[in-house]
């Protein structure tokens, strides 16, 4: 049961790394900031301009 | 006690694993079940990774989990963050598996199911695994640098310029490519035109709404937007029946091809968290969610392969692309077993990620075992179907003749009987007009797929859901490739243009946006057109183009890696990165080689060209048809330059190469290994 939990941990902490909202929580963890509108617009401009700087795979 | 059960416990995994593998290979005169591919696919990627992977890990790069990664050293909490390997695992997969391990095994599946299932089983162990896993621990001890950096500081600067052109220009290939399989899985199809058209403003509906309405909730929107996009897929069937929405959109090949064109300008000049990054969420968990249901499907379904391990077409006469099993085998499929774009993505977003450097292991060689898996499953897909579909969906009119009754005739002629009833209750149960002339793989694939997922869930009153379902699937990630890479090709072009005129280097300058966005989009749009106006499918030129393309940056990235491997170990390892180059090297060479010097017409762009030339030159070209004719003798040398130009610049580097392996074996040369200095980690297991 324990490991079950463990995985479903796993692959909802998979899901919000896919989703950028890991690299959110930690944003604003690192510059000791509170969730805003505006926050997340300004972490959207520079998450989003690295990201897609790289080409998607084929 | 422990040791001796594991022993004969992987004992027992090779025992199995060989003879599932022997009986997919020495199986004959009847159909297989596909249960084998799964059990002897599987079973080979467990023993690659747990033992040779392991090996190269240990023994090879000497991975050191006291050795501070550069996500725990330059920790930023955005590029770098240490994190926990399976969620790295995830997110590196997600991120390398695209439609090309779908796409490739599915035309390669016109050899039959062995040849295509070998490679890409070999292929993956000795060489893509290797490749992504090697790479990916160069950049990981180099403080996460791209390939083009690793290139240029380990090879030379003639080396960095190459890699930087060849990503270029292989990008206006693979974009032309992908465009061209949506093109040819939508020509026709008023359900598939509308439920892809629906994606856009569902995109930008997530869009707005994580902008301004509910910030951050991307998991939230994520699971709204695929609701909606569901919901099209419904809204699509009724689309396709009203005869007045039916005709809207009901599109040629050129048609959708202009839209597909107008697109990619308008979404890679657009805000990114507009159109690109909400569908990118979407197509990312969709793509997951399917390939993981595919494979639960499978194992469910365990259905019979329809097609023979071998079929005529071994010969080179092949309908779909031409040319013999060796060496174009081996480029069709490519991202299924080995990928040059994969080595981007291993020195990109993933060695920021690595917590402890024996994490490299699973997620290097582990990602790519997986991503090969998903090729091993399109070549399931494929090949349950009865071969007489299969070729009628994939071959074009050029081949098999201009109407139904021709084309049945000439493919029940090869041995793969089909007739015309069965094609058009096909089309009914599926909710298409007709299944006739759909090259590019992606239709064949969906119909595999359907048939595997519909005999698991709702039988085949939902075949014509679960077709348009995977249609959306394949379309959906192909369209975030389009947007992403043209936005990528603009940034690169810019880059070099803001050397000749300053402000054309500006990202935000929009004389120079626009400028970059039209270039790079006419580029790869003119290939495309291309492909949609070729009499052969378009597939039977740019597919090989693209494969070659695509293993000529694997060998650049393998050079980069015995490179650093000559100046670690010097001879003693280099043959682990040389295996699988040299064979790319062979296979690559000999098949620009034939692509543009065969005699043959449907294999050589010379010889297609003559060919043409000759028809005007007797006059037996009609004067309607003249400029068309005339455009395809210039494509067809286009096709033979630009297949030149990727054999010239992959030579350069191979020579380059060469030149410092041997300055280095005999000593005139110092081997400078340019790894970061050692430092102890402190980052405690629990962090992680």
């Amino acid at each position: 049961m324990r490991s079950l939990k463990r995985a479903a941990q796993l692959f909802l902490a998979l899901l919000r790394e896919l989703s950028d909202e890991n690299a959110y929580a930690r944003h604003l963890k690192v510059h000791n900031r509170t969730h805003s509108p505006e926050e997340w617009r300004h972490f959207c401009e520079h998450r989003l301009k690295a990201k897609y700087s790289n080409a998607k795979c084929c | 006690m422990n040791s001796i059960l594991g022993y004969l416990g992987w004992g027992a995994l090779s025992v199995l694993g060989a003879y599932a593998l022997a009986g997919i290979a020495l199986g004959r005169g009847e159909s297989i079940n596909s249960i084998w591919l799964v059990v002897a696919s599987a079973s080979i990627y467990i023993l690659g990774f747990r033992f040779y992977g392991k090996f190269i890990a240990a023994k090879v790069m000497a991975l050191n989990n006291d050795r501070a990664t550069p996500a725990e050293r330059l920790r930023d909490g955005h590029d770098f963050e240490p994190t926990n390997k399976w969620i790295v695992f995830g997110h590196h997969f997600a991120a390398i598996a695209g439609p090309g391990p779908l796409v490739g095994p599915t035309l390669a599946a016109q050899f039959g199911y062995l040849p295509g299932t070998l490679w890409i089983i070999i292929g993956a162990v000795l060489g893509g695994c290797v490749q992504d896993f090697v790479i990916l621990f160069c950049s990981m001890r180099r403080d996460g640098k791209s390939l083009g950096q690793m290139a240029k500081e380990e090879i030379g600067r003639v080396g960095g310029f190459t890699a930087l052109l060849t990503v270029l220009l292989i990008m206006i290939i693979l974009l032309a490519v992908v465009a061209l399989v949506v093109v040819n899985a939508l020509k026709g199809s008023p359900w598939g035109t509308f439920t892809i058209a629906a994606t856009m403003p569902i995109a930008v509906f997530m869009g707005l709404y994580l902008r301004y309405w509910r910030p951050g909730k991307v998991l939230e929107v994520s699971v709204i937007g695929f609701g909606l996009v569901v919901a099209s897929i419904f809204a699509g069937q009724w689309v396709s029946h009203s005869s007045t929405w039916a005709p809207w959109f009901t599109l040629s090949g050129i048609a959708l091809a202009f839209c597909v064109i107008i697109y990619g300008f308008f979404a890679s000049a657009l805000p990114v968290w507009l159109l690109l990054a909400p569908r990118d969420y979407l197509s990312t968990f969709v793509k997951l969610g399917v390939v993981l249901m595919l494979g639960v499907c499978i194992l469910f379904v365990r259905p019979e392969l329809q097609m023979p391990p071998f079929t005529r077409f071994i010969d080179g006469t092949g309908p779909i692309f031409a040319g013999k099993i060796f060496p174009f085998c081996f480029i069709t499929i490519a991202c299924g077993a080995i990928s040059g774009f994969h080595s981007l993505i291993s020195s990109g977003t993933t060695p920021k990620m690595i917590a402890k450097e024996w994490h490299a292991w699973p997620v290097g060689y582990g990602s790519m075992a997986l991503e090969s898996f998903v090729a091993i499953m399109a070549m399931i897909a494929a090949c349950v179907l009865e071969p007489g579909v299969y070729f009628a969906v994939n071959s074009p009119a050029g081949i098999v003749g201009a109407t139904a009754d021709q084309a049945v005739a000439t493919i029940s002629s090869w041995g793969f009987p089909v007739s015309a009833a069965t094609m058009a209750q096909l089309a009914t149960d599926v909710g298409e007009e007709s299944l006739f002339y759909r090259t590019g793989g992606a239709p064949s694939l969906a119909l595999g797929m359907a048939h595997i997922f519909a005999s698991s869930i709702g039988g085949k009153a939902i075949l014509g859901f679960w077709y348009h379902f995977a249609i959306m699937f394949e379309a959906l990630f192909i369209l975030t490739i389009i947007d992403a890479g043209t936005r990528v090709g603009r940034f690169m072009l810019q880059d070099l243009l803001g050397h000749v005129y300053k402000p054309l280097g500006r990202t935000g300058w929009m004389p120079g946006v626009i400028g970059a966005s039209a270039a790079v989009v006419l580029a790869w749009g003119y290939f495309l057109i291309q492909g949609v106006r070729d009499p052969l499918g378009g597939i039977n030129s740019l597919w090989p183009l693209f494969g070659i393309a695509n293993q000529l940056l694997a060998a650049i990235a393998l050079c980069v890696a015995t490179t650093i491997l000559i100046k670690m170990h010097g001879a003693r390892y280099m043959w682990i990165t040389c295996i699988p180059l040299s064979w790319l090297v062979v296979v690559c060479y000999t098949a620009a080689w034939q692509k543009i010097f065969s005699d043959l017409p449907r294999v050589g762009f010379l010889a297609q060209a003559r060919v043409l030339e000759q028809q005007i030159a007797a006059g037996t070209v009609p004067a309607a048809q003249m400029s068309a004719v005339q455009a395809q003798i210039f494509n067809n040398q286009l096709d033979a330059v630009v297949c030149g130009v990727f054999l010239v610049l992959v030579t350069t580097i191979l020579l380059d190469s060469v030149r410092l392996w041997y300055g280095i074996l005999s000593g005139s040369v110092e081997a400078h290994v340019t790894e970061t200095p050692f430092v102890l980690s402190r980052l405690k297991a629990e962090e992680i």
